[in-house]
């Protein structure tokens, strides 16, 4: 393997890794309010068309970004309405969420641009290279000379990681998700906070299909999210509900699906079958080996309150 | 509580299912001289394989009159399901647009001997149930001789979403078309695992341009947009790269980068198979489409023609005719029962 094709394989790795890692942030303040949001491939494909239509509608990929994670919030507002508001079962909810999303993005596509669908010009988000620290050998270009929405999630990470463990805001978050009960007789609104948390986390996934569609597909396509959501929900698991690790391990899956990709353009006469499977071998083998002595959040996916 | 719950969620669902399947108005089911229905398994939204199955089923709906309904299903027990809806409210003739829907075809067939299955790309037939066996090996063939062609690299690139049969297949041929026009050719070969995956179909093309691959073929569904615009990128930075399209002419999704397509004319290819069973010479046996029935085909993109070099047209005239007087045999895997294979 020569020079080059290691950065072109280090920049794929990234590409790949940033909507996992903007949907696993946000899921991890969700989750450490007690709320599992498996309707995250829901926000994740609203998002990208969110994105597509917000930048065709003002010509700018920017707001497309802006829109993504508006429709992103829209669809976690729906989940939470019916999870923190009505106490429904997380995990059902969050399939209909998912379904519900696939779904009626596919129709309002269809609706939009004809029902056998075609590739879409989009403004695009370019990468925007930063001077000198692009220019690092070897890894200079994989982290920075990537599309805006990579450097909101490297600057993200640390963000979240004083958020949730610095501030009391953040002390109050993970109260509710650890114990609800303790939470609600210190005064906080157990409730109010597992709302926002969820639609935050619901807005980043937005955020993660609208880079998806405007970054790197270039165009909105049904069901490109392609499980990413569930993906993300085990790069949570992976990261320890620490968005610093979650980074890290959105990153190193990222790596993973991009090494697949490699091996085979390498022309390694092997069953293809083995190199898919990689990225999914990787995280159960660290899960096994690592994530094993975590904890998730004690109240995680319990209904709150609990009687009533 | 309990119950208010519960249907919420229900409600949630329904609405969600609600935007999955959807019947397509025009003509009432009363007035209607037959009844068609078709099921594919990805979206008919992706400008190829699936878009292609759509406009045929209104082309029965608008030249034969037949009221039409169409079905998105995803896993197997789906494939039951819609078969025993469809057959059970008494539609007459089921496209089933997939390799994968053969066993539920056989299986559906023995329930209901009064309707006629009908598979795309399916191996395994009886009296009801009638794979369309499409020879895309013809078309693709014609593509790896462009892709040879006009290729300054010496490498060519195919990316594809599942390995079954029928696209092994056409990588085949493609690799075989190439080789007739240049024996050394490397020919790079990559798999995604999705049909829908647009990402990570790019990240493969883009991995193939990275080992100095300049023209790329796909076989997957919605994600192909993923593989032209990979192309795209790679044309904006300065280099020598194309695109080829594939199921469908694809050349109007990415005409600034697809030199041309190996088309299916499915369409034709329902009406026709609608025809036979109206004559009622349809069952027992697979129906073969090729280059010779003129559903196979291969399509230059008119906007790029000036790029393929004029002694490079001539040599995909004579191989197209040659294939449609049987001269050339292009090579196949072979899927369907009891069928010999040529390889």
């Amino acid at each position: 393997m020569s020079e080059t094709e290691l950065v072109l394989f280090l920049e794929a790795s990234v590409r790949l890794g940033v909507p996992l890692a903007l949907a696993a942030m946000g899921e991890t303040i969700t989750e450490r309010s007690g709320v599992i949001n498996i309707g995250l491939e829901g926000s994740i494909i609203s998002g990208a068309l969110g994105g597509a239509l917000g930048a065709l509608a003002f010509g700018s990929a920017g707001f497309g970004v802006l829109a993504g994670a508006v429709a992103g919030f829209v669809v976690a507002a729906v989940f939470a309405g019916f999870c923190v508001g009505l106490r429904t079962d997380q995990i059902i909810t969050g399939t209909a969420i998912t379904l519900g999303g696939l779904g009626l993005t596919g129709a309002v596509y269809q609706a939009r641009f004809g029902a056998t669908g075609t590739a879409l010009s989009l403004p695009t988000l370019a990468p925007v290279p930063i001077p000198g620290l692009g220019d690092i050998p070897w890894i200079g270009s994989a982290l920075f000379g990537q599309a805006p929405t990579a450097y909101f999630a490297y600057a993200l990470a640390p963000v979240l990681w004083y958020f949730l463990f610095r501030t009391a805001w953040g002390l109050e978050l993970r109260a509710v998700g650890e114990e609800p009960h303790a939470a609600q007789a210190a005064g906080v609104r157990v409730r109010w906070v597992r709302f926002w948390a969820t639609v935050f986390g619901g807005a980043l996934a937005g955020v993660a299909g609208a880079h998806l569609a405007l970054a790197h597909a270039g165009t909105f396509a049904e069901n490109m999210s392609a499980g990413r959501g569930f993906i993300a929900i085990a790069v949570v698991v992976l990261g320890r509900w620490n968005p610093l690790f979650v980074l890290l391990a959105a990153l190193l899956f990222g790596a993973a699906s991009a090494f697949q990709f490699l091996l085979q353009a390498l022309g390694l006469d092997l069953p293809y079958q083995l190199f898919l499977a990689f990225p999914y071998l990787l995280t159960l083998a660290a899960l096994a080996g690592w994530v094993g002595r975590s904890r998730a959040p004690a109240a995680l996916a319990l209904p709150w309150p609990k009687d009533r | 509580m309990m119950l208010k719950r519960l249907l919420a969620v229900l409600a949630l669902s329904a609405a969600g299912a609600a935007c999955t399947g959807q019947d397509e108005a025009g003509v009432s089911a009363e007035q209607a001289s037959f009844r068609a229905a078709l099921l594919t398994a990805g979206p008919v939204s992706d400008a190829g394989w699936y878009a292609g199955a759509y406009e045929g089923l209104l082309l029965l709906r608008d030249s034969l009159g037949a009221a039409i309904s169409h079905q998105q299903t995803r896993t197997p027990s789906e494939f039951d399901e819609a078969f025993f809806s469809y057959a059970s409210a008494g539609y007459d003739l089921i496209f089933a647009h997939g390799f994968e829907y053969q066993d539920a075809a056989i299986r559906a067939g023995e329930r209901f001997p009064n309707t006629t299955f009908v598979v795309s790309g399916g191996g395994r037939y009886s009296a009801n149930v009638v794979p369309l066996i499409f020879e895309l090996e013809e078309g693709s063939y014609l593509a790896g001789m462009v892709a040879a062609g006009v290729s300054r690299s010496g490498i060519i690139g195919t990316v594809g979403g599942v390995a079954i049969p029928p696209v092994e297949g056409t990588f085949l041929a493609f690799e075989a078309g190439a080789r007739a026009v240049n024996p050394d050719v490397r020919v790079l070969e990559a798999y995604t695992g999705s049909w829908d995956d647009v990402a990570a179909a790019k990240e493969a093309t883009v991995a193939q341009l990275g080992r100095g691959a300049d023209v790329i073929i796909h076989n997957v569904d919605a994600a192909s947009f993923g593989v032209f615009q990979a192309v795209r990128e790679a044309v904006a930075g300065g280099r020598s790269a194309w695109a080829l399209g594939m199921n469908r002419d694809q050349n109007d999704v990415a005409p600034d980068v697809i030199l041309g397509s190996a088309v299916i004319r499915i369409p034709e290819a329902f009406l026709e198979t609608a025809y036979a069973w109206q004559s009622g010479a349809l069952g027992g046996r697979p129906i073969y489409f090729g280059a010779t029935e003129d559903v196979i085909d291969f399509v230059l993109n008119p906007a790029l023609v000036d790029r393929v070099p004029a002694e490079l047209r001539a040599a995909l005239q004579t191989a197209r005719a040659r294939i449609r007087s049987g001269q050339l045999q292009v090579p196949r895997v072979p899927f369907v029962e009891g069928e010999p294979g040529v390889r």
